[in-house]
């Protein structure tokens, strides 16, 4: 696994010259493809595959009907493929989930950005959240400590016992493998229509926030999203909603009408950053369609239209939204660009675990003389 | 049988204990104290908590909140999954169901005459029934509900809105009261009727020739009484009487994953967590040694439809049950507790004969009446809470 991820940034090194070089050829200032670049990543193998083993793993939820992948499915890019994300069963969920490609490169998490932290702390959060997976992680620990295969990849990876502490280590550990892959732009492979449109892109302001190596400021804007009414008419999504806003101190959330964003970070008393949502990156976007944080637009065309309105209608909508009155060629040439930054699906055995996993737990034998 | 005919009058109960201590009552007698009997159940008054007032609306709602499996975790199983009216209001099998991908690790208790308790759940965890529910509802192995979903979805149902708010003057449902109501509920199932009450209160036809001789065995040779007494038929004490570790732990892994949670969720240190292969019992909330494997003496009303029996469902008749009382605390194949230095020294040897205990467990089932089946409460269902129109009418 590490000896594939430096030979990836050594194609990338090659890649950063001919980029440069199409900079100055392009004549744009402070634009070139070396921002572009994703930092190399150390992976520890051993404990990347057990995360990926845990990842796909159902017995990882509190009625083991769910795993990571049944909201980050990998033939969607690691993001759901509808609109909302399904939740857990029991309820239904109020966003779309955001595909995890690059996620390892982050520093804030969530459409609303309300865990800064690290990977280890959202996995926690995506565990036991009870609208997401609603385990209990101790019993979550016994059961990997009930699978045989687990206890030996625990050990392979250097954690000893299985422990619910080291599971929310092994994920993000598995979590970095998945980094974007054979992206036209990062191989120096765009057409000419992308080309075209990385120009639109740096010319209609796109960069002011989706800058940097995954293109994203990793700041909350208002653009003026509409509400996804099924937030708010399915009962089941409305629960997880009402639950979420609950607990997270919004006032007056029964009443509440809209997703209040970023509003949970800081809650400003103006209310002005209610509706602001994280810039998210735009790399693997031809993979994690439908989009936006509550997945209101479907396809890149209806994005790429959405901007050029100037955004959706809101009183905190960022000043920076106008609209852009792009020609015809200028739209399809920025979805051409938007397209040539995702690479190859992350969809074979080396992200995917495809082993079966025990139907039953297997017994301990001889327990009454085992140290539990 | 005047005498028991006399204590059946709650007024008296002050009275009952001079009486007994005179009459002295045979074998069971204990010098310089009253010697325990058995009451009717309708001897004693339903505890009311004075901040919880059973009112019938408050009630109603209790019923179809036991019933509603929206108060769990994934909405698949309510209070009544594990206490199944068709089951005793209990669970038939050693362990009770637990939450979907779990097993609990005890014995579901039934539900009939449970509010009379002083204290709810096997090792007296909980102080009352009010917090019994949620500890159920909350708890890993059995609801695996939070707070904030099931109050959010009680919020999404309209007649749970209008009730909560005529009940408990709540604006929105509160999951609290959802447990007050709840308990309220649990306090009407209650059995006063059964063939043992009405001897107790003067019947003498009530009880078989087979019965009556069964209860002097159960006074008498057979000790039951020293803790099975009262209108309870438990005097509430937490005893160790040898049940041994159920053995589904040496062959389910199922079973172990909860072995070792309950371990942690009760609290254990690190070397009780290594090396315990039986329940503790009341140690978790005394942390006391001398409380490891205590359990709370169950009531014996209602038996002939919870079998399994004990804290954790070793026996599945009663005819078992006799057996292992007979033996001293032992089962068929020898097994007893882990910690038989806790044992309770009155658990001894019986030497009943096969007639005695035939006539004792025919007496035991006079503890029981009519099976209780009710009609299951119809649920209301979940409503959008705006119009497409108001949602549109939003400004930003």
């Amino acid at each position: 696994m590490v000896k594939k991820v430096a030979k990836r940034v050594s194609r990338q090194k090659r890649l950063l010259a001919a980029s440069l070089a199409l900079a100055v050829s392009c004549t744009l200032v402070g634009v070139s493809h070396a921002d572009g670049a994703l930092p190399e990543l150390e992976i520890n193998a051993a404990k990347a595959e057990l995360g990926k083993r845990l990842f796909f793993d159902k017995r990882i939820s509190g009625d083991a009907a769910i795993s990571c992948a049944t909201c980050h499915m990998p033939e969607n890019g690691y993001s759901t493929n509808e609109a909302l994300s399904p939740g857990y069963p029991g309820n239904g969920h109020f966003r779309n989930s955001i595909g995890l490609i690059n996620t390892a490169h982050k520093k804030t998490w969530l459409h609303d950005g309300r865990l800064g932290t690290n990977l280890n702390d959202v996995t926690r959060e995506m565990i036991t959240e009870d609208y997401i997976m609603n385990m209990d992680m101790r019993i979550m620990q016994e059961r990997v400590k009930q699978d045989p295969k687990y206890i030996e990849m625990f050990e392979a990876a250097g954690y000893g016992e299985p422990s619910n502490g080291s599971v929310r280590k092994a994920i993000p550990e598995y979590l970095k493998t998945l980094t974007s892959r054979g992206a036209p732009y990062d191989t120096g492979s765009m057409s000419d229509s992308a080309k075209a449109g990385e120009v639109v892109f740096n010319e209609k302001g796109c960069a002011s926030c989706h800058s940097g190596a995954l293109f994203t400021d990793g700041k909350a804007h208002n653009t003026g999203v509409p509400e996804n009414f099924d937030v708010f008419l399915d009962p089941m999504n409305h629960q997880a909603f009402i639950a979420f806003t609950m607990f997270q101190g919004v006032e007056n959330y029964m009443a509440l009408k809209r997703d209040p964003g970023a509003y949970v970070q800081w809650k400003k008393a103006d209310g002005s950053n209610m509706g602001t949502f994280m810039t998210p990156s735009l790399r693997e976007l031809t993979q994690t369609a439908p989009y936006m944080h509550n997945g209101m637009l479907a396809s890149l065309g209806d994005v790429v239209e959405f901007y050029n309105n100037g955004g959706g209608e809101d009183s905190n909508k960022d000043s920076a939204m106008q609209s852009l009155e792009m020609t015809n060629q200028e739209k399809a040439d920025l979805v051409a660009f938007l397209e040539s930054l995702s690479g190859e699906a992350l969809t074979g055995p080396e992200h995917v675990w495809t082993e079966a996993y025990p139907e039953e737990y297997p017994v301990i034998e001889d327990w009454v003389n085992q140290a539990n | 049988m005047s005498i028991l005919k006399q204590q059946s009058l709650p007024s008296l109960l002050a009275a009952t204990l001079v009486v007994g201590s005179v009459a002295g009552f045979g074998s069971v007698a204990i010098a310089g104290s009253a010697a325990p009997v058995l009451e009717p159940l309708d001897s004693i008054s339903m505890p009311i908590p004075p901040d919880n007032k059973q009112t019938d609306a408050k009630i109603a709602l209790g019923k179809q909140l036991f019933f509603d499996p929206r108060l769990g975790g994934d909405a698949s199983i309510s209070c009544s999954s594990c206490h199944d009216p068709e089951q005793g209001w209990a669970w038939a099998e050693d362990f009770s169901r637990g939450y979907p991908g779990t097993v609990h690790w005890r014995n579901s208790q039934t539900i009939i005459n449970s509010q009379y308790m002083g204290r709810q759940f096997w090792a007296g965890a909980a102080a009352s029934g009010e917090k019994q529910a949620p500890s159920a509802a909350k708890g890993g192995v059995a609801g695996n509900g939070e707070n904030d979903i099931m109050e959010a979805r009680l919020a999404l149902i309209p007649e749970y809105v209008t009730a909560f708010n005529e009940v408990f003057g709540d604006e929105w449902p509160l999951i609290g009261n959802a447990w007050r109501a709840i308990a309220s509920y649990e306090r009407t199932l209650v059995q006063t009727d059964t063939p043992l009450d009405n001897f107790l209160k003067g019947d003498a036809s009530a009880l078989s020739e087979e019965q009556v001789r069964g209860k002097a065995v159960f006074e008498g040779k057979g000790g039951c009484i020293s803790c099975h007494n009262g209108a309870l038929a438990t005097n509430e004490e937490y005893v160790n009487i040898g049940v041994p570790p159920n053995v589904r732990w040496q062959e389910d892994g199922l079973a172990q994953i909860t072995f070792r949670f309950e371990q942690y969720a009760k609290g254990q240190t690190e070397e009780g967590y290594r090396h315990a292969k039986s329940d503790w019992g009341l140690y978790y909330r005394t942390k006391n040694k001398w409380d490891r494997s205590k359990f709370r003496v169950p009531s014996l009303r209602y038996t002939m439809y919870t079998a399994p029996y004990m804290h954790n469902g070793v026996f599945y008749t009663l005819e078992e049950v006799v057996d292992f009382y007979d033996a001293g605390g032992m089962d068929s194949e020898g097994r007893t507790t882990l910690f038989p230095e806790n044992k309770d020294a009155r658990i001894q040897p019986l030497g009943l004969s096969d007639d005695e205990k035939a006539d004792l467990i025919t007496f035991l089932e006079a503890f029981s009446g009519e099976e209780m089946i009710i009609d299951k409460p119809s649920l209301p269902e979940y409503k959008a809470l705006f119009t497409e129109a108001e949602l549109k009418e939003v400004k930003k």
